[in-house]
């Protein structure tokens, strides 16, 4: 069976939260490389991301996924009551492969604290081990909201790697960011939101 | 995606149909129930009740089984129609099973001298009414159409499965019982000839009524789903 | 469905509450003080027989699995760890199945737990200990489909803890009644009406089994 290429479309999606139309009629693209998303608070990044992640249903319009899916969400998202070696085994097992936790959690600087319950980390490394998972689950598809939150100078560098390694594997990343402009430079597709509505460049 | 295509036609022309046939229907059955069918020969003229308690029981098992079909439509289909006729159902549902229980008791008092009694079908119905109730709590609680919908639905289709479930366990359970007067296997019901047709035009009578309430509801639900989806247009 | 996604769900409840027993400690307690206070307030005399001894014990487990299957939920909300595990490939049948095995686990032991105590406090007699641990087996096994259920579908509504009780009592009322009277039957020694009780209870377990993995993961949200 040919490999199709990672991709991942909202087409002419609306979601409604609670009988509020949060997205309207929106068409979004995720194509390998780097897609951007920006746009104000409130203006419904997040649940573009959520909803393209498959968490919300659709009011109406489609959504489609080529690839299996990474979502990191605007938190950390880590079980509780787990370490963060035990959280990426979760993950990785859940998805019947993975890559090298051992490595990854090395990589993010978690070696130290990799056997503490994630409750008992600080914001900053709970933030690393979610994005560890990048390294752990490679994915054909990759949504990132507010990737960069939380993070020293350290942590963004490494997410721009671990991006980079991503893209290089062919991977299609999405990241909502509201800073950090320099990643525009490198990306495929730059989408602004406002109010719900899309506009592409 | 969700669909919301209410009826027109049908309800437009049928209710009043339905709400004229109601009214003769319940006229008539009110009239044979006071007056045409014999006092039992035990119980006297309070065993009347019967004619508003049997039937209103039987209506109310038979909107419980609406809102499991308007359950499964919704889940499978998407159309709001589906919801729109299981909420009505329930509502119509919780008012003829509490109707049903209070006829119940009120009849119980003067023939078994109890106004309550730990009997299979009695105990199915009370804890029918509290599942319909709860039914309409999660709906109140629930933001959202088509979340509260979806979370109604489930709950309707498990408590439509829960009945005869509970009826069984607790039929087992309970050492006394009496047969069904109606359904008594074997065929014949063990009850006076016009006594039983007054029944069976009160269950007529009680079905017309619950066919208009709920059509009346449901047009009333779709409109007001069909405001809120065009408002998110 | 994925049996094994759902044990990793499940196992990762059970690792997550041997890591941190206080919500397992709770409930056994909850459990314990319930039996106890019961059969004050009913009296020691009618507490201990065969019929009465059963529906303390099945009505405090019922308790001690909505307070529970609560707090199992809290968990996954508390930063959002529940996307995490819905936004996975067949997260939500998984999380589901996962629920309802770690569940039926926590109740193994906490109604372990209870009946010990129960035996020794009522100093009840049994019959038929086999039979007594097949129904009470049974029961548990029984138990949390509906009450997983419940709980997930109310999960980000107010008022959540009071309406989980109203939804989950009047739909366990069947497997109430049937591990109350296996248990019951097992314990005065009538062999047959235990198997008979326990087979309907397997049977009721079965039913809402296949219920709630065919419909309740759509409505998880």
């Amino acid at each position: 069976m040919p490999a199709m290429q990672p991709s991942a479309r909202l087409e002419r999606a609306t979601v409604a939260l609670e009988d509020r139309v949060i997205l309207r009629a929106i068409d979004l693209e995720v194509a390998p490389g780097i897609t951007v998303l920006r746009g104000p608070n409130g203006a419904g990044k997040t649940t573009a991301l959520r909803a393209l992640a498959g968490l919300l249903p659709l009011l109406r319009g489609a959504r489609e996924v080529a690839g299996e899916l990474l979502y990191l969400g605007h938190r950390p998202q880590l079980l509780h009551g787990l370490s963060v070696r035990e959280n990426l085994a979760f993950f990785m097992a859940f998805r019947g492969r993975g890559g090298d936790a051992a490595a990854a959690i090395a990589r993010w600087g978690l070696a130290a604290d990799a056997d503490r319950p994630v409750e008992r980390l600080s914001v900053g490394q709970r933030r690393r081990a979610a994005l560890a998972r990048l390294d752990a689950e490679p994915c054909d598809v990759i949504v990132l909201d507010e990737p960069f939150a939380e993070l020293d100078q350290e942590g963004v560098g490494l997410v721009r790697e671990a991006l980079n390694a991503a893209v290089a594997r062919g991977a299609a990343v999405l990241i909502a960011s509201h800073a950090h402009p320099e990643i525009d430079r490198d990306a495929v597709r730059v989408y602004s939101i406002h109010d719900g509505a899309l506009a592409g460049a | 995606m969700i669909t919301t295509a209410p009826p027109r036609a049908l309800t437009v022309r049928i209710r009043p149909v339905l709400g004229l046939a109601s009214v003769a229907a319940a006229t008539i059955a009110t009239a044979m129930a006071l007056l045409w069918a014999p006092p039992d020969a035990v119980q006297g003229e309070v065993q009347r009740i019967m004619y508003v308690h049997v039937p209103a029981a039987w209506t109310a098992y038979l909107a419980f089984v609406v809102v499991f079909l308007g359950s499964v439509g919704w889940l499978w289909s998407r159309r709001l129609a589906f919801d729109a006729v299981a909420v009505a159902s329930a509502e119509v549902g919780v008012l003829f099973t509490g109707l049903a229980l209070v006829a119940g008791s009120i009849w119980a008092k003067p023939t078994w001298g109890v106004w309550w009694t730990w009997e299979p079908r009695l105990i199915t119905t009370a804890i029918m009414f509290v599942m319909y109730v709860g039914y309409l709590l999660l709906r109140g609680l629930s933001p959202g159409i088509e979340q509260r919908a979806t979370r109604s639905a489930v709950i309707g289709i498990v408590a439509v499965l829960n009945v005869p479930v509970v009826h069984l366990s607790v039929t087992w359970m309970n050492a006394l019982h009496q047969l069904p007067t109606v359904l008594r296997p074997g065929g014949s019901p063990a009850l006076d000839e016009r006594m039983l047709a007054t029944l069976l035009v009160g269950v007529l009578a009680f079905t017309l009524i619950y066919l208009w309430m709920v059509a009346k509801r449901a047009t009333l639900e779709l409109a007001r789903s069909a405001r809120v989806m065009e408002g998110l247009r | 469905m994925s049996a094994r996604r759902a044990w990793l769900v499940a196992a990762r409840e059970l690792r997550a509450d041997l890591r941190q027993p206080d919500g397992v400690v709770a409930a056994a307690t909850f459990m314990a003080a319930l039996i106890l206070l019961q059969s004050i307030v009913v009296g020691p005399q009618v507490a201990r027989e065969s019929g009465v001894a059963p529906a303390l014990y099945w009505i405090a487990l019922l308790f001690a699995a909505l307070v529970t299957a609560l707090r199992s939920f809290d968990r996954e909300l508390e930063d959002d760890a529940l996307d995490a595990v819905l936004a996975l490939p067949g997260g939500r049948d998984a999380l589901y199945a996962g629920k309802v095995l770690a569940l039926a686990g926590t109740l193994a032991l906490v109604g372990l737990v209870g009946g010990l105590l129960a035996i020794a406090f009522l100093d009840l007699a049994i019959a038929l200990p086999g039979h007594l641990g097949l129904a009470t087996a049974l029961g548990i096994v029984a138990l949390p489909g509906i009450v997983v259920l419940d709980v997930a579908l109310t999960l980000r509504l107010r008022a959540r803890a009071a309406l989980v009780p109203v939804l989950a009592l009047p739909v366990l009322v069947p497997q109430l009644v049937a591990a109350t009277s296996a248990s019951a039957a097992a314990l005065a020694g009538d062999a047959s009406a235990s198997l008979a009780w326990s087979a309907l209870l397997l049977a009721i377990a079965l039913v809402y089994a296949v219920l709630g993995l065919t419909i309740v993961p759509t409505a998880i949200e």
